[in-house]
């Protein structure tokens, strides 16, 4: 639903989104990942129409935004946790975008009932805290049931029931078949939450794969096998073209192949094993790797 | 096309009556207009009554074109907040999500802002005519204070209208700065400053020019004798209008091509 198409962003020199093409698919939720500076929000807005390209394009559903007509009722988007306007009533704030749209007021009492913001609804923004700005926030996104959902950072400032119920309410409009797009700095949110994973560092694509994926392919996701012919099994494995390390006496490491292929061959080569188990890297692990190396790229000017 | 300019416009309205900001200018407008128009009127009539000949005769709401000068200001800083607001607090942002079409935004917040400052103007006009005439009439200011119907209905339209150019002006200049201190330093500028500047000149040419600025142009149009240069704005009430109408052209159109050119 969401198609970048070498999607660039030049502030004078500095190119803040670099090249970006990759599709977005409804149903999954995107995880939207990259250290502070690396062009997430950029992104997002480009995608909104709020910033102009350099280069390339961004389409939702095959529409440039500003071609969308009642663009809150196909996307639905949180950008900041600021008030939209000290002085002014969530529900005042509300029921305006709804006008603006074409959307039926009374789904402003629906979403600030399903945002729990119900009892605040009639004070002044500039009065709520940050996690109820956000509550406020989201409950935008959701007013006009869009199919495509973007939310930067939308767990800032919230409680922990406040994070569970963000979870909960990505998984569940992805399951619905909506294209749900998060950028976030917490990975182990991340890790609960996505699908799919868009990486991106000073600008460039890093990665754009399934999350089981980013995270099999650290070096951290490895098997641990036990046994008394370390040696031997590390030189089986290696010649079947897994990389693996007898990492002591009893114990070796094989990285990039299932636990059922190390088993396998480890039967075959009639080795005993005393235990065999597979290791996973956590998300925070897989992507401190990726990032890393596209710091390496930066410095060296090579390509991502 | 024109659905989607009603539907931003009916949301305009909602956040303009939403803010406590709103009602206070508004209130402030109008006390100022019947504070200032009762003392142009006062004083008026004095003069009316020391200097003229027997007969002369003050109209009620001859003052309240004079106190346009002044009460604009009122009602400029509500226009500004109706686009500055939103820059400062990140809320364009949620406008523009909500209608990304540039000129609708501008469009839409111009239809509700000029309906109610024309408003503004002449409840506030007719309130301090009336003020004028109650206040006025009493022998102490010689009894010279005069209520013709159709003047005044002409003074408090004008008075409106103005108020409504003004304003869809100062959202031009707005949405061209951004900031609330840039907007009200430009619009103070156009308004005031820069004329009375060119005034001092004292050369012909600088002379023109102040007087087809806004604040002198609203004047000729609302047929006022003015009283800062010395006599009438020497060309007719239409002209005075055309050169309004294109004030507010040149800011909305410099407003319009920022919302479109720059990054929200």
């Amino acid at each position: 639903m969401i198609s970048l198409d070498g999607l660039t962003k030049r502030y004078g020199d500095r190119t803040a989104v670099d090249d970006l093409s990759l599709e977005l698919r409804p149903g999954t939720v995107t995880g939207f990942l990259g250290p502070n500076g690396a062009g997430k929000s950029t992104t997002m807005r480009l995608v909104l129409g709020l910033d102009r390209p350099s280069a390339g394009t961004a389409l939702i559903g095959g529409l440039p935004y500003h071609r969308i007509r009642n663009p809150l009722r196909t996307v639905g988007a949180l950008l900041d946790a600021r008030a939209p306007h000290p002085g002014r009533s969530g529900r005042a704030h509300l029921t305006a975008l709804a006008r603006s749209n074409g959307i039926p007021v009374r789904r402003v009492a629906e979403v600030l009932e399903s945002v729990g913001m119900a009892g605040a609804a009639g004070r002044r923004a500039g009065a709520l805290s940050l996690g109820m700005n956000q509550r406020l926030g989201i409950a935008a996104a959701l007013l006009g049931d869009p199919e495509v959902l973007l939310f930067d950072e939308p767990v800032n400032g919230l409680d922990p029931d406040g994070v569970r119920w963000v979870r909960q309410l990505m998984r569940s409009l992805a399951a619905e078949g909506r294209t749900v797009f998060v950028s976030s700095h917490l990975m182990s949110e991340m890790q609960l939450t996505a699908d799919h994973l868009v990486v991106i560092g000073k600008g460039r694509l890093i990665a754009d794969a399934p999350l089981a994926e980013v995270i099999g392919r650290s070096s951290l996701t490895a098997v641990l096998a036990r046994t008394p012919h370390a040696g031997e099994l590390a030189e089986r494995l290696r010649a079947a073209g897994i990389a693996a390390e007898r990492v002591a006496e009893n114990e070796v490491v094989a990285t990039g192949a299932p636990v059922e292929r190390v088993g396998d061959l480890a039967h075959e080569a009639g080795i005993r094993l005393h235990g065999l188990r597979a290791r996973e890297a956590s998300l925070e692990q897989a992507y401190q790797e990726l990032t890393e190396s596209s710091v390496e790229y930066g410095t060296t000017g090579a390509g991502a | 096309m024109t659905s989607t300019l009603w539907r931003a416009a009916w949301a305009e309205w909602g956040k303009l009556w939403s803010v406590r900001s709103t009602w206070w200018c508004l209130a402030g407008a109008a006390a100022l207009m019947v504070l200032t128009a009762v003392t142009l009127a006062a004083a008026a009539a004095t003069d009316a009554v020391r200097d003229g000949a027997p007969g002369v005769r003050v109209t009620a709401s001859e003052s309240v074109v004079s106190a346009t000068s002044f009460v604009q200001f009122a009602l400029v800083a509500l226009a500004m907040l109706a686009i500055t607001a939103e820059y400062s607090s990140g809320g364009i942002r949620v406008t523009l999500l909500a209608t990304p079409v540039r000129g609708l935004v501008l469009a839409a917040k111009a239809l509700v802002v000029a309906p109610v400052m024309f408003a503004a103007g002449v409840l506030s006009g007719a309130v301090a005519t009336a003020a004028v005439y109650l206040v006025l009439q009493a022998d102490a200011f010689g009894g010279v204070v005069v209520l013709p119907f159709g003047e005044v209905v002409r003074d408090v339209a004008g008075a409106g209208a103005f108020f409504a150019l003004v304003s869809v002006m100062t959202l031009g200049v707005g949405a061209a700065m951004r900031s609330a201190a840039g907007t009200l330093t430009v619009v103070f500028m156009l308004l005031l400053g820069l004329p009375l500047v060119l005034l001092m000149t004292g050369s012909q040419a600088a002379l023109d020019a102040s007087l087809r600025m806004p604040t002198f142009a609203g004047l000729a149009f609302m047929g006022s004798v003015d009283n800062l240069t010395g006599g009438p704005v020497p060309y007719p009430a239409g002209e005075g209008l055309a050169w309004l109408l294109a004030w507010t052209a040149a800011a909305l159109a410099a407003g319009y091509t920022v919302l479109r050119r720059r990054d929200a």
